[in-house]
């Protein structure tokens, strides 16, 4: 058993897939339609093309429970997900100039540096930098 | 401040307040890092640390989730695997993260990574050529 796929919920994957690949610098690999205006969309990080893929998947349009869960998620500030980079400073820097939003600066948490953004598609995402 | 926030600063308090063990276990692992080509043992470790060997591995593990060996061998095999990529020879890349025996590397690539490290070059050079 292998981890090749983890999730992602959107509310709109036009928008999280620029998102994703302009701010954040994955890069897409799969695009599939799926009807009615759905699609199987996935992205990767450039520098690990093989790796794990994130699938920018549109629940929330279609479950109430999803969009819900998202929500609470959301409103109590708590990341869907993290990513690992090599210096959050420098990535929280790099990011904020590109008009991301940060709900949490910086911040040493023990042995790793976190910080948590808005993706602008529901979710509060942390970069975590281990020290 | 959002809930998140209040639990980062109530988890801090708890788990990482000791500021010497922090800075003894960072100091460790960025040593680890910044020599995977040497070699590195828990003595070698423990005056990096200024800590007692037993000490510096159980406070290790307490705040990294595993022991500095298993570290540092989890540290060697990304590396090698990012060496490969780039087009190392296998036995170069053996060298170049410390180990010294090529059969001991391709036992430890192979039981992490499910492929000896001259099958994952003909698969990697194979993905890059498409």
């Amino acid at each position: 058993m292998r981890v090749k796929v983890i999730s992602v919920p959107v509310r709109d994957q036009e928008k999280a897939l620029q998102f994703y690949t302009q701010k954040l610098g994955f890069v897409k690999k799969f695009d599939v339609p799926l009807g009615e205006g759905n699609r199987w969309l996935t992205v990767v990080s450039k520098e690990e093309p093989e790796g794990t893929e994130i699938l920018l998947e549109p629940s929330p349009n279609h479950l109430q429970e999803a969009k819900t869960y998202q929500q609470a998620l959301f409103d109590k500030g708590i990341p869907y997900t993290q990513f690992n980079v090599d210096n959050t400073q420098q990535e929280y820097e790099r990011l904020v100039k590109l008009g991301v939003e940060f709900s949490v600066k910086p911040t040493e948490m023990g042995t790793v540096k976190i910080a948590v953004f808005n993706d602008t598609c529901g979710n509060n995402i942390q970069i975590v930098e281990m020290l | 401040m959002s809930f998140y926030q209040e639990e980062i600063t109530r988890i801090k308090k708890i788990c990482f307040s000791n500021e010497r063990q922090l800075a003894a276990v960072v100091k460790t692992k960025q040593y680890i890092d910044n020599n995977l080509d040497k070699e590195v043992n828990l003595i070698l470790l423990s005056n990096i640390g200024f800590a007692s060997k037993f000490h510096l591995l159980r406070l290790f593990k307490k705040y990294y989730g595993m022991t500095p060996k298993q570290y540092l061998t989890d540290k060697r095999i990304e590396e090698s695997i990012r060496n490969i990529k780039s087009g190392m020879t296998i036995a170069e890349t053996c060298f170049s993260v410390g180990f010294e025996c090529p059969s001991s590397f391709s036992t430890l690539f192979k039981s992490k990574t499910g492929f000896s490290p001259s099958e994952f070059q003909k698969r990697a050079t194979f993905t890059k050529s498409f």
